[in-house]
């Protein structure tokens, strides 16, 4: 799975998550850019992203996350 | 000497976890003078136990990091789950309240976290601004599970001449920290389990957050009703959809928690809800977000 395809999903969980069917993230998307993805958003973003993914990430993996790049990087790091 | 300063706390917290020194400031930067005057006396008072116990703030600063790295852990099987991790006293009791390591570590990380977070802040100052309401001179009071000791502190600071003061609690360890930080002769410690505890009907009972730590919360609410006064008062707060190492009784909304209290022959007087990280209602109930719920509440 390309990075293109994984950001694609990605933005799907966020819509989601955020009850907002237009957001549109991009892999220079940050937490700070979203007033919703504070800490408890983040790990609900985790455990959404590992279900959809069939990946497991680590609570400091989790929280070294600052934006969409790094959960990009940790699903292809999974993946491959 | 004592070096209390909030500011100080914030810092050494960002130098560990730079996110989550960010998200307290921003929680409480605008709680006002009486949230800084409030936690400068009791954290002073914190503080001034550490010192005795040849400790410093960083020792409570680590044991909250801690805390907040097990919280997490918690609240992802949370997410996944919906429910607990436990849902056993028994095994609960072995692994925290009767082991001195833990339960200290856990006690130390929410001395901190009764400032840090604003939720935790709203039920103090609930408690603070309507004791006087219910409580006088002449009256007794009961804490029961009284963890670090802010509230039986704050009844004391109000009424310093009061007739009684008890606390009764499982485990040791939490007692000696209650007694350390409160440093106070006229208090009573009681060692016991509740439901071995039949020293007096009292006037005012707190009981905050013990509820979510037993299996029948009927159970210690008829209790706890039992050693109250016929015109008593009792404070109680419990969490809903709050996962930590000890919560074991899931509450999911606070329809929940009324219909209990009803059940155990208790009336609301008044009561407070604060949902965590001043989310609002519907997002709360979306991603059961933790709710802070507290009540004052008389026989029926």
């Amino acid at each position: 799975m390309d990075r293109i395809e994984i950001l694609r999903q990605i933005n799907i969980i966020f819509a989601e998550l955020l009850d907002n069917q237009n957001i549109q993230i991009t892999e220079a998307t940050v937490a700070y850019d979203i007033e919703d993805w504070d800490s408890l958003m983040h790990l609900q973003l985790a455990v959404a992203i590992e279900k959809n993914f069939e990946v497991r990430f680590n609570l400091q993996e989790i929280q070294s996350w600052v934006g969409v790049k790094d959960i990009i990087d940790s699903v292809v790091q999974r993946l491959n | 000497m004592i070096t209390f300063n909030l500011e100080v706390i914030l810092n050494k917290i960002q130098d560990r976890n730079l996110h989550h020194a960010v998200k307290l400031r921003n929680n409480t930067h605008d709680l006002g003078d009486l949230y800084h005057h409030k936690a400068s006396l009791f954290l002073k008072k914190y503080e001034a136990y550490l010192q005795r116990e040849g400790e410093n703030i960083d020792f409570g600063i680590n044991r909250y990091l801690i805390m907040l790295e097990t919280m997490l852990q918690e609240r992802i099987q949370f997410i996944k789950t919906g429910q607990y991790s436990n849902t056993s006293f028994e095994e609960v009791e072995k692994s925290v309240y009767a082991n001195p390591e833990a339960m200290v570590s856990h006690m130390h990380g929410l001395v901190l976290a009764q400032f840090l977070w604003p939720d935790q802040y709203t039920r103090f100052l609930f408690f603070s601004t309507n004791f006087h309401k219910y409580f006088n001179d002449f009256c007794t009071y009961l804490e029961i599970g009284g963890g670090h000791g802010l509230y039986l502190n704050e009844a004391i600071e109000l009424f310093p001449q009061a007739r009684q003061f008890d606390l009764v609690d499982i485990s040791q360890s939490s007692i000696d920290l209650a007694k350390g930080i409160i440093d106070n002769d006229r208090v009573n410690y009681y060692h016991k389990n509740v439901y071995d505890f039949d020293e007096n009907e009292y006037n005012f009972i707190t009981m905050g957050e013990v509820l979510e730590h037993v299996e029948d919360p009927l159970g210690l609410l008829t209790k706890t009703v039992s050693l109250l006064s016929p015109n008593g008062v009792c404070y109680i707060t419990t969490p809903i959809n709050s996962p930590m190492l000890d919560h074991i009784y899931l509450f999911n909304d606070e329809e929940e928690i009324r219909t209990l209290f009803h059940s155990a022959g208790l009336q609301i007087i008044e009561e407070k809800i604060a949902i965590s990280d001043n989310k609002s209602t519907t997002y709360a109930k979306k991603n059961k977000t933790p709710v802070m719920y507290a009540a004052f509440l008389k026989k029926i």
